[in-house]
Formats: C-alpha cells, sequence, structure tokens
C-alpha cells in the first residue's frame, strides 16, 4: 500500500498526528470511567444484590430513601409476586464519627442474613442474628475511615450514638454516592424508628428474584427491574445524561480533528494526487490510501491511550481519596471501536476533496 | 507493436462567449508508427492543451483522436482513466513522483494502480532502471534524486505500464541543457525501440530537433513539418 510506505517514511508526521488522536481517545476513555465511576457510586451495591427486581412502595415514587413498607406489605410483596426468593431491605443514611471529631457519612443496608439481601463477605464473617452490634463495611469504607475488622466505630442518627463492631468486610460498592455499610434489620430498626411496635416499618424495599417481576403491584407495593430501580435512584439520570453529553463530544471533536489532518494533508498533496490520477488511479484508489492511513493512525493513537488509560486508573485508585473512576473491558472496547469509527468518518472529508481534484493539473505544474 | 495515431478536425474552446478562448483549431495530423513527434510553438499557443486532448485528460469541443482505429474523444471520465491507465504513459514537466517513495516504487506504483504489481512488476521495474542507468539509485528516496534522475524516472514510470502513446510536456524545463539532451536521448531511445508513439511538448528547439517530426504550432493551429536536423 503506498498510504502504509508514506506512514513508514514520514514516521515524524503521522507520530504527530497519532499523538493528538492518543490525547483525545485518552480523553474520551477517562470520561467513559468517570461516567461508569459516577454510576457505581450512585449504587453498584443495589446492582450487586442478587435480585431480578425490587419493589417500593407505591407512595414512594421508585424511591428507596422515601419507600417504607410494613411486615403485611412485605408478606404480600412475597405471596403475591410468587417469586423464587426475595428478601426486605431497609435502608437508611447515618454519619458516623471520626477520631478527630468529624463526621462522615455512609449509606446502612439492612438485610436478614441466610437471605438474597445478604452481601458477599471477603475478610472478616458474616453478620449472624447475634450480632446486633456488628458491622459489615465496604471496603472503601474501611479506607476513607483508616478503620480495620475488628474496630470499634461510633454511629450517629436520630440524636443517638451507638458503638458498632466492624465485623467484616464486603466489596459491593456505593449507594448514593456513599460507601455501603451492612447491619441487621432489627438493628436498622431500632436505629431508625426509635421504638418498635407493629406499626413501625420493616423494611425501605423488597428485593425479588424470578423472571417477569418487573411491573408487578398490588395494593400498595410496585415492583420494577434493578435495572429501572438504578435508573431511579436520585441523581442517576441527570449525572448519566451530562456524561453521556460529555462522550459524545468527545467522539464529535476526535472525528473532526483527524477529519481535520487528514484534510490538510490532503490539500498539501493536491498535486500528487493529480499526478497519480492522471496516470490512471481512480480517486477510489487515492481514497483507500488515505483511509488505510486514518485507520492505522487511529487505531495506533488508541492503543497507546489504553495502557495510559489504564496506568491513570491505578495511580488514582492510589489515592487516599480518589475519583469515582471504574473501567470495564467493555468500555474501552466500545470506546476504541467507537473512536476509531469516528475517525474514519472524519476522513471522510478528504474523500470529497480526492475526488474533485481534476488530473489535468499534473500538466501545469512548475517545479 | 506498431502504433498509429489519426489527429482530424480537432477543436478545444475554454469558456464560452466573450470569455472563449480557441485554444485549439481544427487540428489535423496523423503519424507513422513508431515516430517520435515534436510539438513547439511560442507560449499559449495550444501545445499542452493538444497534448492533454490526445491523453485522454482533456475533453475535444469537437474533432476525432484515433488511436490505433480507436476514437478516444467520447469516452467519459472513467473511461478516460482506464485509457490513461492502459494506452498511456506521462512525463510531466514537475512533481512526477511521489516523494516520499523510492525510484522503484515509483515504478512499481504504476503496477499497483493497475492492480498488477508483483515479481513481474518489480522485474520490470528495475529492467527500466537499468535500461535508463539507474540502477544503483533505484532505492533512493525521490527527494534524494537530482533533477535529470527524477525525470529519467519519470520516463521509466511512463514505460511501465507498456502503452502505446508516450506523452511529454516540457520534460527539460527543469534542467540543464546537458542534461536535458541526455533525458531527451533516453526518452527517444526507449519509446523508439519499442515501436511506441511519442509526443512531447518543448519550448527548445534543441530538444525538438532530436525527433522525427516537428508539429509546429501558433495560435491553435497546426504547421507539420519534416525534420529540422537535416537542414541544421
Ligand atoms: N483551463 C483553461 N481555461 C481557459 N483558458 C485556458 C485554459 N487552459 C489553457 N487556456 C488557454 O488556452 C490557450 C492555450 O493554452 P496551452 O496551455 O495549451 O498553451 P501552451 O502552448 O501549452 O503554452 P505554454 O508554452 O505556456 O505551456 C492559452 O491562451 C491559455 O490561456
Ligand atoms: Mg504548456
Amino acid at each position: 500500500m503506498i498510504g502504509l510506505l508514506e506512514i513508514r517514511r514520514r514516521k515524524f508526521q503521522f507520530a504527530l498526528i497519532a499523538l493528538i488522536v492518543t490525547l483525545i481517545s485518552y480523553l474520551v476513555l477517562m470520561i467513559n470511567g468517570l461516567g461508569v465511576g459516577l454510576n457505581d457510586q450512585a449504587g453498584s451495591a443495589l446492582r450487586n444484590f442478587d435480585a431480578d427486581a425490587i419493589a417500593y412502595s407505591d407512595k414512594a415514587g421508585l424511591s428507596v430513601i422515601r419507600s417504607e413498607l410494613s411486615q403485611e406489605q412485605v408478606d404480600r410483596i412475597t405471596v403475591e409476586t410468587d417469586a423464587k426468593a426475595s428478601a426486605p431491605l431497609g435502608y437508611m443514611a447515618a454519619n458516623y464519627l471520626k477520631d478527630n471529631g468529624g463526621v462522615e457519612s455512609a449509606a446502612f443496608l439492612a438485610f436478614d442474613p441466610g437471605t438474597i439481601a445478604e452481601p458477599k463477605v471477603v475478610d472478616g464473617r458474616m453478620l449472624t442474628e447475634e450480632d446486633a452490634d456488628g458491622l459489615l463495611v465496604d471496603k472503601s469504607f474501611l479506607r476513607y475511615s483508616g478503620l480495620d475488622v475488628g474496630d470499634t466505630v461510633t454511629i450517629s442518627v436520630r440524636l443517638v450514638e451507638r458503638d458498632f463492631r466492624i465485623v467484616g468486610e464486603t466489596d459491593e460498592g456505593a449507594f448514593f454516592f456513599q460507601p455501603s455499610v451492612y447491619l441487621l434489620r432489627s438493628t436498622w430498626q431500632e436505629l431508625k424508628y426509635g421504638n418498635v411496635d407493629a406499626s413501625t416499618p420493616v423494611a425501605s424495599i423488597v428485593l425479588l428474584e424470578g423472571k417477569g417481576l418487573a411491573g408487578a403491584s398490588g395494593p400498595g407495593w410496585q415492583a420494577v427491574s434493578k435495572s429501572t430501580a438504578f435508573a431511579n435512584i436520585e441523581g442517576v439520570s441527570g449525572q448519566q445524561s451530562t456524561v453521556q453529553a460529555l462522550r459524545a463530544f468527545g467522539y464529535l471533536i476526535g472525528g473532526l480533528v483527524i477529519g481535520v489532518f487528514f484534510y490538510v494533508l490532503t490539500l498539501q498533496k493536491i498535486g500528487q494526487i493529480g499526478m497519480m490520477k492522471a496516470v490512471g488511479a481512480s480517486s477510489f484508489f487515492v481514497f483507500r490510501q488515505v483511509m488505510v492511513q486514518v485507520l492505522c493512525i487511529s487505531v495506533a493513537g488508541v492503543a497507546v491511550a489504553i495502557p495510559l488509560t489504564w496506568l491513570t486508573n491505578r495511580a488514582i485508585q492510589q489515592a487516599p481519596n480518589p475519583v469515582p473512576i471504574a473501567f470495564t473491558n467493555g468500555t474501552f472496547i466500545t470506546t476504541s471501536v467507537l473512536l476509531v469509527l469516528m475517525a474514519m468518518v472524519g476522513a471522510m472529508f478528504s474523500g470529497r476533496q480526492v475526488a474533485k481534484v481534476d488530473p489535468i493539473i499534473a500538466l501545469g505544474q512548475q517545479q | 507493436m506498431s502504433v498509429t495515431l489519426k489527429v482530424r478536425d480537432l477543436s478545444k474552446t475554454y469558456g464560452h462567449g466573450e470569455q472563449a478562448v480557441r485554444a485549439v483549431r481544427n487540428a489535423s495530423f496523423s503519424t507513422e508508427p513508431g515516430e517520435f513527434v515534436a510539438v513547439v510553438g511560442p507560449s499559449g499557443s495550444g501545445k499542452t492543451t493538444l497534448l492533454a486532448m490526445v491523453g485522454g485528460l482533456l475533453t475535444p469541443t469537437s474533432g476525432t483522436i484515433e488511436v490505433n482505429g480507436r476514437d478516444i474523444a467520447g469516452l467519459n471520465a472513467g473511461q478516460q482513466a482506464a485509457y490513461r491507465r492502459e494506452s498511456v504513459g506521462y512525463v510531466f514537466q514537475a512533481n512526477n513522483l511521489l516523494p516520499f517513495l523510492t525510484a522503484r516504487e515509483n515504478l512499481q506504483m504504476i503496477s499497483r494502480i493497475t492492480g498488477a504489481n508483483g515479481r513481474a512488476a518489480r522485474q520490470r521495474a528495475d529492467q527500466l532502471l537499468e535500461e535508463l542507468g539507474l540502477t544503483n539509485r533505484a532505492n533512493a528516496v525521490a527527494t534524494e534524486l537530482s533533477g535529470g534522475e527524477r525525470q529519467r524516472v519519470a520516463i521509466g514510470r511512463a514505460l511501465m505500464n507498456d502503452p502505446e502513446l508516450v506523452l511529454v510536456d516540457e520534460p527539460t524545463a527543469s534542467l540543464d541543457s546537458a542534461r536535458g539532451r541526455q533525458v531527451v536521448e533516453s526518452l527517444i531511445q526507449e519509446v523508439k525501440s519499442r515501436g511506441k508513439l511519442g509526443l512531447m511538448v518543448t519550448h527548445d528547439m534543441a530538444m525538438a530537433e532530436l525527433a522525427d517530426r516537428i508539429i509546429e504550432m501558433h495560435d491553435g493551429e497546426l504547421n507539420v513539418r519534416g525534420k529540422l536536423a537535416a537542414s541544421g
């Protein structure tokens, strides 16, 4: 390919273009990482439950914060949905006190051991019914607080302070942009509502496992799929549309910049293009050389951006208070493919230019 | 291979109405097989226009151009490109070569365009370079070649597709006269030894006299005459 030979002979110029592609790809990859990271922060703990659907009080407007369910409703949900498995879950926002007198907030999730609401413990042990003062905490909680499994932490809620022991560590992520902390549902009821009697809510939501549960409803409750539940977490949709917009701009600008670069290169080579067409090359033949170059340069640029992004991510994760950023193989792959595609689209400008060159200019050129 | 060219009543008018320029007017001539013809004349007399029409770069306003009996005056753009690819070899005044390719690769560019790039094409390129005395420059990038070397590579490039016509516009404009003469001599040698038809536009009478015949142009009109060399 003549296009490839040109890259080989003009390494420096093409390396510069590849560098620009690398920088843009890096930016877009980081934006994508932020999108995924923010999404995780918004509620990976919810997403990580072994549930297919989630039932709310029908007055909650799909808000976990506002949903409150009575024992009777929880029982009815279990019976009426005929779910394969179900588990009530309580939610509460509360602060814990730090050694220096400051407070940090965390998302408290209340479960019954042995149900599908139980998180996976990665260090320490699972809570049992006897652990009324025990907590499972997410590893991000341990990092922010500087605490460890076995330590005691003071929780402050409703003018009450209560000491808990961290008995295990989980890796379920965050909920409402706060590290998740797990406790027994009975303890949660006491903390959140004080004196417990028959009319005290017993859960915020019910996790449901089974097919075809999304959209089910009954007197006082409604169920939606886990992904709908996730999208309805306060702040998620706004934040995701912001990230989507940034991402779209990234692709657009990436395609545009590459398009403009190759357009300028093409303009500089009008004389050469005229000569090639004069000796019988079709516009398609010439344009193919340009496309091969765009493909090579954009693939090379993206290929350099991926390890750069990966290294940046590692550096960020080492930081004491990391920016929410996360990567999956999927985002790497789709982002890379889209960037290369956008580069090809951008190169179409050059295609028009190539087609417009009249081969007769080959006869008119002076040295 | 013996090639005949018959041009009849060929005209080209650029523009319309007030601005119309009749660059070539009712030109007629025909060539003997294996002839090398020079086209001379003052600037603006229509030499390049004539060459461009014969070479399928420009569509005539009227008239016919028969190459081995086939009229190429009415070809559309795609057919013109195919005609240039298959039947024409061009040597331009300048910028004949892709500057980032070596001498050999510039010849092979033609076989890439025709889709016949392979071992045979490489051998043909090397043979042409050898005939033109460029074997030791085969791997030099075009920008490293001298002006004369570049034009000789361009001659090789023009012969790569084994064309019927070799069309040349001011091949020596950027060269001093000694080098220019060398280039034109090797051009004539290559064209005639292969029985092709050569058509060369030049300002330089000394170069024109190397040709078999001279076509003089004046305000778009032709005046064909025999070889001047005999009288000079
Ligand atoms: N594209 C064009 N549009 C309008 N007029 C043109 C065009 N190309 C050439 N002409 C005119 O046609 C006439 C012949 O031009 P041509 O280039 O064939 O001359 P030439 O003999 O090759 O001149 P030179 O020796 O300077 O190269 C000139 O008057 C020129 O101005
Ligand atoms: Mg001219």
